[in-house]
């Protein structure tokens, strides 16, 4: 790597702010730009936080690295907009776009129910004869003159993006293949989906979903990626290692990304940031476990990480729409900040859902919101500091939010201010906790143990209460948590996954087939790598076998790793699945069947490409020492139940020098952030800068 | 109702909270322990906790199996002087008539919570067991006669006595179950959860008190109670009545099953007269009280503003009436097996008279939900189970401003559907058919929700089962609306041949054969001809309702 070229950049897109994480490599200094989104033209918002880095010195040419996580495609569909889509499925099967699952979410008892809106409507819809069967055969050919006729209709409608869906295409992706050809030569300029690339997974409806997802956010995608590269050379940041980060925790080049049929990774990024980052920065706390809790305006995102590495689903739901890609396993509440509090008709105090989001906010914010939230409720506390917001950049009137909680909520329930702010804590903090647990106790997973890690912009003011709650005796505060996801971009591997289903009793498939189909998806890989234009020699391969004992309706992931040496696999390798498979299930399920028949019903493979990382620099030593005089702003009065309030020391994080200790009741003070230490708590900066809470004085 | 301790707002919803979260940790538990595929894939099975009297407090995902818990505590109460009842017991029962379970399938198993010595809660658990005996293979019966054929009957009974578990009830359940492996494993899950529920209220209680539990249940019951009062207050006074039947009883094929009610709106309370319902049923389509209130609550919320609370106090605020021997309200040994296609037809009805009261949340009927069994005799595909089973959903009908949804599971029930690719894979049949059957959905301003059809072709003999109805008496319009499209169950032979067969049956076909399910469409809402023009071109469009359907059912010319 040239000498001169030494910057990365880590940037972060969320609804109402985007955050910029600068690392100097040749000094381990971060800095950190938080500048407004720009929903109309989100690469705006992204240049300007470049500019200003630009502006403050840094040349462009000299950032060697851009990394980079948006919810511009999440965004366009909560917005519903995304591209016209029209769709081709197998003839015969119109209804499965209509009953999904059958199922109903939601309130059960709204018999006024509705289904998400269909992406591609059944008057976009065209159905082809031609049938696969479930071993893969050919049942009934393609009929090719109705993908023709079905592509000239459909470009006549205006649709700009085409999903093919036909059934069965994940055991042979022959017929799909082939109307992509047809479909391209009649319409060169389509944006083509097909279902056996997106997600080659058994089960027609969540399959069908995710290729529709991919066929209508696509094209926003590469639109987007298009603009941001063009203007990225236009200020000078000419490096052409451009990588966009996916719900699986990895990034994948631009080059990947203007392709198209990668979309669907991208869903989660936000998420998937933050918890890498957890994983990656939080090294021992990391093997141990953590709990992190990611509380932002509108809600509270709650993961866990074990053994170094967050826990995985293969399925979410977005915006009411399955949707099968590997991403982070998360639970959400509505426990954000502007989270608002308010009374039902039966007088139950009540925090959430609704929210005040960004625009009005919370009521402090002085931007018209009325309805008091999680954050009027922190400020009238005195946990938050007027004057302090965004590092003084904005303020908080502490008066407005006082009027609103005993108009709202005082009056209404006979109770004082502090009361009513207390009380809105009191649930929330529960609810969060109560959340970690049962979440846990799901996962089979204790968290007692593990170290509490918050972030986002309200994390770190509610985590020694949620702490508390669950007798967890340790939190780690990252230096930046407001912007820890931004953080995270600069944290990843290239990472892309492949799945291949096919229904088995494990018994009958050989281990010699099983090497064949791993490596297929391998090839596809490379092949891959090589468009990108990756090394495809330190490229890493990870196999994993979905298996389910024979009647159940659900797979677990059982990892290969160690398995298959230089001639593949043999039997004994299969023998040895077939065992993690038990293990794995007694561990998750609390009991295992050896005896029972087992089936193989997909091949995974996730292929791993190093990209430079940060690596957490240790400062120097943090020999214990108390917190210096000119650290501490002075006291605030501060209240951690209802009666009496007590004078809280008030810190600047900045001004913290390694090692220094201090007790609770103290506040701590960043540009980003604010750290609640009740009564009890003892904290301590770490030679990273991390500030880490114990309980307890543990 | 006594006065309730002073308690604060902060406080009871804590505790609201914290016994919603430990319901979902209960389901969770028993869920992944769980043995049979009826606990692992189809979720059939409730926990909750419920107050000293077996009101429940906040309603589990299987909701209406909620109100159903009470009756069970009622009769321990009068099986059991209030000393034999202790810390560490564990009652179990399946029994429809002592215990308000569902059917003789679904066991139920449920134990005290003690504080200090006062009685302060209930933790339950309901979970449909594979096999409990009977006549037939699954317990589970379309033609059964008397209760005694349904399965072993278990009255109230300590299955645990002050925390130890002498087995003996167990070993009666397993010799009467053809599968007593998987009888076992659930019995064994449901237990745990169930314990689960009493350890963490005893936590909830070592923390908060049990007398401010008591408190927080009290006022949390009274909530429900005061919101449902205020909503029925705001109806207007007055009587509405509304009749519907069912095809059949599954046994005697000529006579259809009606169900029947008259609701009373009298200031702030609401009567509910089930007295002119058919008498009760041959076949097993007969509800006891317990089922018709869950239909009852129900209805209430959701016609009255779906964001009411569900819970146990809603009882006081209603009054319930029935005649005896009736369909609705049946006498032991009456079977009741398929008590959930009766519970769809009733709700219906409850529903059609409700809009007379609440016109804005008026519905029309909806199609129900119905079973198919296939069990495969040439073997079924190697290394899978011989045995198909799969639950299809319907429609819901058109209601004031709404059209009905289409292809869903419906009302009371929300199972998941079986997708195409899964079962082609384990079993040898090819499903050769999905599609939208146009003009199924009852045309109205609001049209009902349209029907699909699913055609099977067999690669092997098999024994098939069906359970469903809709075949003579479709879902009904209301308001002007017209009647959603009947059900149909369809043999194709060899040739291609077409017989129209019963809604419900059991029919020997050869490999070779197959058949088609045409389901039943939901209700229309309201007059067709008034219906937007801008929607029949839409429905036109995207073939939900053909050209001359247009014409026909709404006068609309394209």
């Amino acid at each position: 790597m040239q000498k001169d070229q030494q910057y990365r950049l880590g940037v972060d897109v969320g609804g109402t702010h985007t955050d910029l994480v600068l690392l100097n490599t040749a000094t381990g200094e971060v800095s950190v730009e938080k500048v407004s989104s720009t929903p109309k033209n989100p690469s705006l918002g992204v240049l300007n936080g470049v500019q200003n880095f630009i502006s403050k010195g840094t040349p462009p040419g000299e950032i060697e690295f851009f990394s980079h996580g948006t919810t511009i495609t999440t965004n366009a569909l909560l917005e519903m907009r995304g591209a016209k889509v029209g769709m081709l499925i197998t003839a015969g099967y119109r209804a499965v776009q209509e009953i999904q699952t059958q199922g109903r979410d939601g309130n059960p008892f709204d018999y006024f129910y509705d289904k998400p809106e269909h992406i591609a409507p059944q008057s976009l819809t065209r159905e082809i004869p031609g049938r696969i069967g479930w071993e893969g055969d050919e049942v009934e050919a393609l009929d090719e003159r109705a993908v023709r006729e079905a592509t000239r209709s459909l470009k006549e409608s205006g649709v700009t993006s085409i999903a093919v869906v036909y059934l069965f295409s994940y055991a042979n992706s022959s017929h799909e293949e082939r109307t992509r050809e047809i479909i391209l030569s009649e319409f060169p300029q389509a944006h083509v989906s097909l279902s056996s690339e997106v997600l080659p997974r058994i089960r027609e409806w969540p399959r069908m979903s995710t290729t529709l997802l991919n066929a209508y956010l696509g094209p926003v995608l590469v639109g987007y990626i298009n603009d941001l590269g063009r203007g990225l050379d236009a200020v000078g940041v000419s490096t052409q290692q451009r990588f966009l980060m996916q719900s699986n925790g990895g990034v994948m080049p631009f080059s990947a990304a203007v392709q198209g049929g990668k979309t669907v990774y991208t869903l989660f990024s936000g998420p998937a940031a933050g918890a890498r980052a957890s994983a990656y920065l939080a090294g021992e706390d990391a093997q141990k476990g953590i709990v992190t809790l990611d509380m932002g305006g509108t809600s509270a995102d709650i993961a866990f990480i074990e053994g170094g590495s967050p826990l995985e689903v293969t399925e979410v739901m977005l915006a009411r729409r399955p949707l099968g890609v590997p991403a982070l396993d998360m639970t959400t509440i509505s426990a954000g900040g502007g989270s608002i509090a308010w009374v039902d008709r039966s007088n139950f105090l009540r925090v959430g859902p609704r929210s005040a989001g960004a625009d009005p906010g919370p009521v402090c914010y002085g931007k018209g919101g009325t309805d008091p939230t999680v954050t009027d409720a922190d400020i009238a506390l005195g946990f938050l500091n007027p004057e302090y917001f965004l590092g003084g950049s904005q303020t908080l009137d502490k008066q407005a939010a006082e009027l609103a909680l005993i108009d709202k909520i005082g009056k209404p329930l006979g109770m004082t201010v502090l009361e009513a702010a207390a009380g809105i804590r009191r649930i929330v903090d529960l609810r969060m906790a109560d959340e970690v647990k049962v979440f846990g106790a799901k996962r089979g997973v204790d968290p007692q143990e593990f170290t509490l890690l918050p972030f986002g912009g309200a994390g770190a003011v509610h985590a020694a209460s949620v702490a508390d709650e669950l007798g967890m005796n340790r939190i780690f505060v990252p230096p930046r948590p407001g912007a820890f996801s931004a953080m995270g971009l600069l944290c990843t591997d290239v990472v892309h996954d492949y799945v291949r289903s096919e229904l088995r009793p494990m018994d009958q498939v050989t281990s010699a087939h099983a090497e064949e189909v791993f490596t297929s998806l391998e090839a596809r890989g490379r092949a891959e790598l090589i468009q990108e234009g990756l090394d495809t020699e330190n490229a890493r391969f990870e196999r994993e076998l979905d298996v389910r004992y024979t009647g159940q309706g659900y797979e677990l992931r059982v990892s290969l790793v160690g398995l298959g040496g230089h001639e593949g696999l043999t039997n004994e390798d299969m023998v040895t699945a077939r065992q993690r498979f038990d293990e794995k299930h007694a561990q998750i399920h609390g009991h295992a069947a050896d005896d029972r028949p087992v089936e193989i019903v997909s091949y995974r493979v996730r292929l791993r490409v190093d990209v430079p990382k940060y690596e957490p620099v240790l400062l120097g030593e943090a020999n214990e020492v108390s917190a210096p005089k000119e650290a501490i702003k002075g006291t605030r009065h501060a209240f951690f139940g209802v009666q009496g309030g007590v004078d809280a020391t008030v810190y600047e994080r900045d001004t913290l020098p390694l090692g220094a200790t201090f007790e609770g009741p103290a506040i701590v003070e960043q540009f980003d952030s604010t750290t609640v230490l009740p009564p009890g708590w003892r904290g301590k900066i770490d030679g990273y800068r991390n500030l880490i809470l114990s309980r307890g004085g543990l | 109702m006594t006065k309730s301790t002073q308690i604060d707002p902060v406080t009871v919803q804590v505790l609201r909270n914290k016994v919603a979260s430990l319901v979902d940790e209960m389901h969770y538990h028993f869920y992944r322990s769980g043995y049979s595929t009826i606990i692992r894939e189809s979720k059939d099975f409730s926990c909750v906790i419920l107050d000293r009297d077996g009101k429940l407090i906040v309603p589990p995902p299987m909701f209406f199996h909620g109100l159903a818990y009470r009756r069970f505590v009622e009769r321990i109460f009068e099986v059991y002087e209030s000393e034999e009842i202790n810390d560490g017991d564990m009652f179990v029962s399946n029994h429809p008539y002592e215990a308000g379970m569902p059917h003789v399938s679904d066991m139920g198993f449920i134990a005290p919570v003690f504080f200090e010595g006062e009685l302060i809660a209930w933790s339950g658990t309901i979970a449909h067991k594979a096999d409990i005996g009977g006549t037939n293979p699954g317990s589970t019966s379309a033609n059964s006669t008397e209760l005694y054929h349904e399965g072993l009957l278990l009255p109230p009974m300590k299955y645990v006595r002050q925390g130890v578990e002498d087995g003996d009830v167990e070993r009666i359940i397993l010799g009467n179950s053809r599968h007593p492996d998987l009888v076992r494993g659930d019995i064994g899950a449901q237990v745990a959860a169930t314990q689960m529920g009493v350890t963490r209220m005893k936590e909830n209680a070592e923390r908060f008190g049990g007398q401010v539990i008591s408190s927080a249940f009290e006022v949390i019951l009274k909530g429900a109670a005061e919101e449902l009062r205020a909503a029925i207050s705001s109806l207007p006074d007055g009587t509405s009545s509304a009749v519907g039947y069912m095809d059949d009883d599954g046994v005697d094929r000529e006579t259809p099953v009606k169900f029947a009610v008259t609701i009373t709106v009298d200031g702030d309370r609401a009567t509910f007269d089930f007295s002119d319902a058919g008498p009760q049923a041959k076949g097993p389509v007969n509800l006891r009280p317990s089922m018709v209130e869950c239909c009852v609550f129900y209805c209430l919320v959701g016609a009255l503003g779906p964001d009411l609370q569900f819970n146990g106090g809603m009882v006081d605020v209603v009054d319930i009436k029935y005649a005896p021997d009736t369909v609705t309200n049946a006498t032991p040994p009456a079977p009741v097996s398929s008590y959930q296609k009766s519970n769809l037809r009733l709700v219906d009805v409850i529903l059609e008279a409700m809009a007379h009261f609440a016109p804005e949340r008026a519905i029309a009927g909806s199609g129900s939900s119905g079973s198919l069994l296939l069990s495969w005799q040439g073997g079924g595909r190697e290394g899978h189970s011989t045995m198909q089973y799969e639950i299809f959903g319907s429609a819901y009908g058109g209601g004031q401003a709404h059209d009905g949804c289409s292809m869903t599971a419906t009302h009371l029930s929300n199972l998941h559907i079986t997708p195409i690719e899964i079962l082609e894979s384990e079993f040898p049949c090819r499903v050769t058919e999905m599609s939208v059957i146009p003009d199924s959905g009852g045309p109205g301003e609001y049209r009902g929700g349209l029907a699909f059809r699913r055609r099977y072709e067999l690669l092997q003999d098999a024994l098939v089962v069906r359970r469903y109805e809709k075949a003579k008496f479709p879902a009904t319009g209301t308001s002007g609306g017209n009647d959603g499209r009947k059900s149909r169950f369809v043999r194709v032979g060899v040739n291609g041949d077409e017989t129209d067969l019963p809604a419900a049956g059991r029919y020997e076909m050869k490999a070779g054969e197959g058949f088609f399910i045409d389901k039943a469409g939901g209700g229309g809402y309201g007059d067709p001809k008034k219906r937007d023009p801008e929607a029949i071109i839409s429905d036109i469009a995207e073939g939900y309702v053909s050209i001359e359907g247009a014409k026909r059912d709404y006068g609309y010319d394209a």
